[in-house]
């Protein structure tokens, strides 16, 4: 009868956190991160059940792979260390060379099983189309695997592991508990962030005590992300199943209002989560790393992937896109590039390269899908067209005497950014790339307000109230993230507040979600967006 | 010191937020039972508007037993008073709400499930806000903020909205489905979901402090019912004690013509059926001897008033 398919379920914000609460604030410290691990592995079971081995495998898998790694390097160590100086060099590089093979083989394992079974069936039916179109009869079956919950989060993480123990980044652990919990600490399991072992896992390991102001800042963040998510993303989605699944029957204007809707609900769905993720985590006294930043005050493509989902950029920046750029191969190409092509284009073909490689993970770790890719494909152009076009740029606003750091100017880019997001988002959501193209040139050709001044806008999934309520919200939103934007931090702000504000806010917030929360009767809870990637 | 403090600001706050969910859901809560209001669920909730302590039967369910029961014929036929507060896909959480509601203000002396209900699983979030309902009606109404006037602030609650069919939703329409062999004897049980069980075990607890007494019905459907359902409820009737009819089981007596007494393909009865189910309803309540013949008492005379309207209406 209880689920536990969502953050947001009652499952867990009134079983599972609040019994993890109480048992972490009253037993030793020796006891409390063992609550934290088994709460982990019983909140992953709940959710995932047998598939639970998976994450199992996974760990003892970063776990063995990682100690090997950290046995060989400490041998090559000291091999090299004993070896004549002309012969370190020759030392160094066939160690190395054993230690990618372990590497790769662990990485394989990992990245291995995340394909197998997220992108098996897509892969067999584009063989399928393959070979239809070459005139074949043969054809494979599609699998249909079940996967477990959060496994595109936690195979980064592992991944994450064992490339910062090659690099020397941390040691290997040899604590086989405290990686399990650091692989499957639960609010974090299902949608991120995703965390680095040097960011979580020894703060997690030593499980502090638990600080009452921590707990009051946990509940706070954890009431905004209800907010977020139950106020706008779960409303929204009545308006926007109804578009996306319809599109035919729509034209341009209602498919821009869609596409503007859905890039807020997934905003507010999985930015709403992480606020709820990260306060989880902040009761316990553990900081994990910002999953957002105002991504809608970017002034350009780059920035915006900068401010959303902050943690995966990170891990394609630091695991694809650096040391892709930094290989020997892209580095010979740049200094013939610089050559040739100069300063600025020169290293741009190197990074175009290893950009691409980014961007087709980037859209590929969304879902097994040719809309993903487009998607993003999509935002590679947009940021290597920045690159291109940036020399081009300041010329022409210097020609024109058009400050670039003014208000206006910033403003304009940021309205340009949000408005080529929201088209983004639009083949992100579409059924399939296809319908994503149909919906777009409809948004072109097809541009009417029939449908606002007929009224029938209203009658889509949303009312006028729907509609106002959200703005509100927005509004609201929007003005928090310009004192955040100016460095305030609002909730310790609040903190230093008299005892009475303080309660004023926490009414406010809870009032706010029971009378304007889309939930009950006509409302149907909608899962966590990202969960499903 | 210090933990007594917090313990006093905490237990300061709860106190406050209780008094705020008070005051909102006073304000949210529908003055009245008419859509106008804002009442949810109208036709259900039509059980308001009725005079204190005159129904006899109590119905609960989903779809299922507003099409299939009709209380002004059960009226015409017997003089016996039911309602039916049975709502689309309704699940037990909200029956138990419907029957704790009924209760208040009527002292049935029979509530009837419909059991197909007892096969909806309920969803534990909609479950907590049925239960938070109870106590605060912002949880159940908090949706009214788009229409809520200033009368809201002031007015009481006053519910004077009766349902002319008592709950019962008609329908001619005929879609007719094969009669097919929907009820094949299997020893198989169909397990009841998990947590149900424990709704169904309110109910009866509430019908037995109320001295009603609990009949578990199952009326016809092709769609939406087989044999090893009935032997779940089967044996749930035998653990709480309680009677159970399964009108599937009952051609000879009911005798439902699957090519014209259903309104859609054997989902729902259409008004055909549901005379046939309710006039051997009628038999089973009269055996009974819990009941007795109001039509002459001048207490239930506006339900003359609604049978005419009723009949002029469906033309039953």
């Amino acid at each position: 009868m209880l689920s536990l398919s969502s953050y947001f379920s009652v499952t867990y914000l009134a079983l599972i956190l609040p019994v993890t609460v109480v048992l972490y604030a009253v037993l030793p410290q020796r006891f409390r991160r063992l609550v934290l691990l088994a709460a982990s592995y019983i909140f992953f079971w709940a959710v995932s059940e047998k598939l639970l081995v998976f994450l199992l495998a996974a760990t003892c898998s970063i776990h063995y792979f990682g100690l090997w790694l950290a046995d060989m390097q400490r041998e090559s160590d000291a091999c090299i260390a004993a070896a004549p100086k002309e012969q370190r060099k020759e030392l160094r590089r066939q160690a190395l060379r054993k230690q990618r093979v372990v590497l790769a083989f662990a990485i394989g394992s990992q990245l291995g099983t995340l394909l197998v079974l997220k992108y098996t069936p897509f892969f067999t039916s584009n063989i399928n189309s393959l070979l239809q179109f070459a005139g074949s009869s043969v054809q494979f079956e599609i699998p249909a695997f079940v996967m477990p919950i959060g496994i595109s989060f936690y195979t980064m993480q592992a991944m994450s592991y064992l490339f910062d123990v090659y690099r020397k980044i941390i040691p290997a652990d040899r604590n086989l508990f405290r990686l399990a919990l650091f692989m499957s600490f639960f609010p974090q399991i299902m949608e991120g962030p995703i965390c680095r072992y040097s960011e979580t896992a020894e703060q997690l390991w030593e499980a502090p005590k638990m600080q009452y102001q921590n707990f009051l800042s946990g509940i706070q963040r954890i009431f905004y992300g209800v907010m977020k998510k139950l106020v706008v993303a779960d409303r929204l989605n009545l308006f926007i199943k109804n578009i996306f699944s319809g599109y035919e029957n729509y034209d341009g204007f209602v498919i821009a209002v869609a596409a503007v809707c859905y890039t807020l609900q997934l905003y507010m769905d999985f930015s709403g989560t992480m606020d709820l993720v990260i306060g989880s985590g902040e009761i316990f006294g553990i900081t994990m790393p910002e999953n957002f930043k105002r991504p809608f005050f970017s002034a350009s493509i780059s920035e915006f992937w900068k401010r959303w989902h902050i943690t995966l950029g990170a891990w394609f920046k630091d695991y694809i896109f650096y040391p892709m750029s930094m290989s020997k191969p892209l580095k010979k190409l740049t200094v013939k590039a610089r050559k040739k092509l100069g300063n600025h284009f020169g290293p741009l073909i190197a990074g175009t390269i290893a950009l691409f490689c980014v961007w087709l993970s980037n859209g590929l770790w969304h879902g097994a899908g040719w809309h993903y890719i487009f998607f993003g494909m999509y935002h590679f152009a947009l940021i290597l067209c920045g690159s291109i076009f940036e020399p081009f740029a300041l010329k022409i606003t210097g020609k024109l005497h058009i400050s670039r750091s003014s208000r206006p100017y910033r403003c304009m880019q940021i309205i340009r950014t949000g408005i080529l997001v929201c088209i983004g988002e639009l083949f992100f959501r579409a059924h399939g790339l296809r319908a994503g193209l149909v919906m777009f040139k409809k948004m072109v050709t097809d541009f009417r307000l029939t449908t606002v001044w007929d009224q029938s806008f209203f009658t889509l999934g949303m009312d006028r109230h729907d509609f106002l309520i959200t703005a509100v919200f927005v509004v609201f939103l929007f003005i928090i993230g310009i004192y955040q934007e100016k460095g305030v931090v609002l909730r310790q702000c609040l903190a230093r507040r008299n005892v009475c504000v303080q309660y004023l806010c926490f009414y406010a917030l809870i009032m706010f979600v029971v009378i304007f929360g889309a939930y009950g009767r006509g409302y149907v809870p909608v899962d966590p967006m990202y969960a499903g990637f | 010191m210090i933990y007594v403090k917090r313990g006093i600001g905490i237990l300061t706050f709860l106190l406050g937020l209780t008094g705020l969910l008070l005051v909102t859901s006073s304000v949210f809560v529908p003055k009245n039972n008419t859509e106008e209001s804002g009442m949810e669920e109208v036709s259900a909730n039509g059980i308001l508007g009725e005079k204190e302590n005159t129904i006899d039967v109590l119905i609960v369910g989903d779809s299922e037993s507003y099409a299939s029961i009709s209380p002004m014929q059960l009226w015409r036929d017997a003089g016996y008073t039911a309602y039916v507060t049975g709502t689309s896909a309704q699940t037990l959480d909200y029956s138990l709400q419907m029957v704790k509601r009924a209760f208040l203000t009527q002292a049935p002396k029979m509530v009837i499930l419909e059991t197909n209900a007892v096969y909806r699983d309920v969803s534990g979030e909609k479950a907590m806000i049925s239960r938070l309902g109870e106590y605060f009606s912002i949880f159940q109404y908090h949706n009214r903020w788009k229409h809520i006037r200033w009368d809201d602030f002031k007015g009481d609650v006053n519910y004077t909205w009766t349902n002319d069919f008592k709950g019962y939703r008609h329908s001619k329409a005929v879609k007719s489905c094969e009669k097919k062999d929907y009820m094949k004897e299997t020893s198989e049980i169909a397990d009841i979901p998990e947590g149900n069980m424990e709704y169904v075990k309110e109910i009866k607890n509430l019908c037995d402090e109320h001295g009603a007494k609990l009949l578990l019905l199952r009326t016809p459907s092709t769609l939406n019912w087989n044999y090893a359902k009935h032997n779940g409820v089967k044996k749930m009737a035998e653990e709480l004690g309680c009677e159970q009819i399964d009108m599937n089981l009952m051609d000879e007596e009911v005798q439902i013509d699957w090519e014209k007494d259903t309104r859609d393909k054997g989902d729902h009865l259409n008004d055909y059926g549901a005379e046939k189910v309710t006039r051997v309803l009628t038999e089973y309540l009269k055996e009974t001897g819990l009941f007795q013949d109001h039509r002459k008492d001048s207490v239930y005379a506006q339900w003359n008033e609604s049978l005419k309207r009723y009949t002029n209406v469906t033309g039953l």
